[in-house]
């Protein structure tokens, strides 16, 4: 063989090899799911897409079990400008944080030239948590919002009907205490642990009494409001509607308290029901769920949830990763996971789909509920924000102080971060 | 002294026309000083220096990630902030009462525990192990697991109190109770190694000075006072240097048991530097709670140093 034959051969086999690995190139996409909100069934819908993506391979990564722990993690990956996450799930809280720190991509391309009307589909409550000056910064994964839970058999037994005010229940709770005599049944379970959960105890009164925490970027606090909701809760706690130590108490403790037969009434996220109706619950078939009650002359609120999707800032294949969330963040995935991990529909029409009804019959009640929920404030310093609440919420509960002094130092607190 | 003498040194070599990488080959004992002490010091630079240069700059700066702005020139902002902040304030007394509480306490256990394991036992390694567990078990592991000893229903602290007859509190429902769980739970897990150094301080003291004191007469706590005490002294303030600063750099045991409640009402400052930089991402202030912390540790450094050299 003389050289030149070699040097054709050569060529001609590079360029064989350069092609081929062209027609085959695979973009991996890497995926952070909460581990709470069911990446098992996630798994699912992303099998569905890399059957109808050859090119795309999806890697799912986890950690953190509650919201809290998930942002940390995800600050740290962010703030080193880390390109190994593609496409991540983040709390309703968080898109507008992550888009004025630059960490997220706008999907305003993608979707066309009008975006915002593409995010009329949505309800409405996640089209404005995920639009940050006209931009569009995340796409709704799923919908959430807190409910009252209450014992369908111990109301029926007493004769009672699901309170529609906050002193209604407390009656009811009295009531059915003097009745049943059982030292181990709580009125009503809430968090008062400072955790996130916390802030929604708080704020679930004060926006029932018509008041905003934040409007247009500024503080709107109103004192007398605030004084109001924190006597709320510590009043359950004097008047033993609710248990002494529901300072301790987290998001997860009301629902195993619950499980566990403890309980007459709880505020709780929708993820509650699924247990609560598991083989090893106690109260399986004896649970009723409905909107939370209102302050006596006000309207009834409820704290929304929900998660998005978010595109990484620092990702290496973000056109991939921006149509892999369009593919997410659409009505077929939103059905396949309300019927298969019983995660609340971004959209309205799905709530009342035959395969959803059957499968999760009380979707049909919360549609209205996730409808009228309100959005925590939207803020940059978000974090620093819920610090403060949380923790004057548990001071309160705990007995360390007054609600009037609660209220004075959350103010106070409020002013120097929001000014 | 030794710089300025090498340089003359090297001076009048490079004056007498020889190759400056002779030197290597046949280096004064000047700059063989400098070449060997060179490596330790580039370390200590890259890991001390150099962080602590940074960390005082970043404090003089609006550095807050979240934000989305580039870091801004603050100047002394960060810190009249600080001065104004209660929680601030809050911690920072937390902090201080935590070590002045924590180190005398965890002395005078540490000090009874060593004195026991010193007693001449037939089998001496019961003793030494059970003075090592409480030191080997990380932070974090001992505060959730008196997290748990002192929770108000399933812990074991109310129940045994409950079958006493007592009625149990809510620890973490109260300031005062909740700092009492955690100074407990730090004096248990540092009195251990107050302990073992103050084990090995005791020793070194030598049997013929009590027999000495025995023929004398002196009984066991004249002998304590006159000879053991005064002896233990280098090894009670080498042990007392340690846990001060760590006392004053207290987290993960508050973090893990009670996260700083109720309310910031055991919050410490290492927690609240946490809470800024991790959670807050705000690097400016956290930087600035830092140096706040780090002057504090160094000025109790510098009393304890003074305090030896003063004692010789």
């Amino acid at each position: 063989m003389t050289l030149k034959t070699t040097m054709t051969l050569l060529l001609a086999g590079a360029a064989v090899t350069l092609s081929s690995s062209i027609a085959t190139a695979q973009t991996n996409l890497q995926v952070f799911v909460s581990s709470q909100h069911r990446p098992d069934v996630w798994r699912k819908a992303f099998d569905i897409y890399e059957a109808k993506n050859a090119n795309v391979k999806v890697t799912i990564e986890t950690g953190g079990n509650t919201s809290e722990q998930q942002a940390q993690y995800l600050n740290t990956v962010m703030t080193a400008k880390d390109s190994s996450l593609d496409v991540m799930i983040l709390d309703v809280i968080r898109p507008a944080q992550y888009a004025a720190a630059g960490w997220t991509v706008p999907f305003n391309e993608v979707l066309g030239s009008d975006a915002a009307n593409s995010m009329k589909r949505y309800l409405p409550a996640y089209a404005e948590a995920n639009t940050v000056d006209g931009k569009v910064v995340a796409l709704p994964a799923f919908a959430d919002a807190m409910f009252l839970y209450y014992r369908k058999d111990l109301l029926e037994k007493h004769g009672i009907q699901p309170p529609q005010t906050w002193d209604e229940l407390a009656a009811a709770a009295k009531k059915v205490a003097n009745a049943e005599k059982d030292p181990n049944l709580q009125g009503l379970s809430f968090q008062g642990k400072a955790i996130e959960g916390a802030v929604c105890t708080f704020l679930l009164p004060y926006w029932s009494m018509g008041k905003q925490l934040v409007s247009d970027g500024k503080l709107s606090f109103d004192k007398d409001a605030a004084v109001k909701s924190l006597k709320l809760w510590k009043d359950f706690v004097d008047q033993g509607v609710a248990k002494k130590n529901i300072a301790e108490v987290a998001t997860d403790d009301t629902r195993k308290e619950f499980q566990a037969g403890n309980v007459l009434f709880a505020v709780n996220w929708s993820y509650a029901w699924g247990q609560f109706q598991g083989a090893e619950s106690v109260v399986k078939d004896k649970v009723g769920v409905v909107k939370l009650p209102a302050v006596q002359g006000g309207q009834p609120a409820s704290c929304l949830g929900g998660w998005e999707w978010g595109v990484s800032a620092y990702s290496n294949n973000k056109t991939e990763a921006q149509k892999f969330v369009q593919y997410l963040s659409s009505p077929e995935i939103s059905e396949f996971m309300a019927v298969n991990a019983a995660l609340l529909p971004q959209f309205p029409e799905v709530y009342t789909d035959a395969d959803v009804t059957k499968a999760v019959p009380w979707f049909a009640n919360a549609r209205p509920v996730v409808e009228t929920a309100k959005a925590r404030p939207v803020t940059p310093r978000y974090n620093e924000v819920s610090e403060i609440i949380r923790t004057t919420v548990n001071a309160v509960l705990a007995g360390q102080s007054t609600p009037e002094e609660g209220a004075t130092q959350m103010e106070g607190r409020l002013r120097r971060v929001l000014r | 002294m030794a710089m300025a003498s090498e340089t003359t040194l090297v001076t009048t070599r490079n004056e007498s026309g020889t190759k400056w990488w002779t030197r290597f080959l046949d280096p004064s004992e000047g700059t063989l000083a400098v070449l060997l002490l060179m490596p330790a010091a580039l370390l200590l630079t890259l890991i001390i220096v150099y962080p602590v240069c940074r960390l005082i700059w970043t404090s003089f700066q609006n550095l807050s990630l979240t934000s989305g702005v580039p870091a801004t020139f603050a100047g002394l902002e960060n810190y009249t902030l600080m001065l104004e902040d209660p929680v601030f304030w809050e911690t920072t007394w937390n902090t201080v009462l935590i070590t002045l509480i924590t180190v005398p306490g965890a002395l005078l256990i540490g000090m009874a525990l060593a004195l026991m394991a010193n007693l001449p036992f037939n089998v001496k390694w019961p003793v030494r192990l059970s003075l090592l567990i409480p030191w080997a078990l990380p932070l974090s592991f001992a505060g959730l697991i008196f997290a748990w000893f002192f929770h108000s229903e399933y812990g074991v602290v109310n129940d045994v109190l409950r079958r006493l007859g007592i009625e149990g509190v809510i620890w973490f429902n109260s300031a005062n109770w909740a700092f009492a769980a955690i100074c407990l739970t730090i004096i248990w897990k540092t009195s251990s190694f107050m302990a073992l150094i103050i084990l090995a301080g005791l020793q070194t003291i030598p049997r013929s000075l009590y027999e000495a004191a025995d023929v004398d007469g002196a009984g066991r706590l004249r002998q304590f006072f006159e000879i053991t005490l005064p002896l233990l002294k280098p090894a009670i303030v080498v042990a007392l240097i340690f846990r001060t600063i760590t006392a004053l750099q207290t987290f993960d045991i508050p973090f893990t048991m009670t996260r700083g409640g109720p309310g910031t009402s055991t919050a410490t400052l290492a927690m609240y530097i946490h809470q800024n930089t991790v959670d807050f991402l705000d690097l400016g202030y956290g930087s600035a709670l830092a140096v706040v912390m780090f002057a504090l540790s160094m000025g109790v450094t510098a009393i304890y140093l003074r305090m030896i050299r003063a004692k010789g």
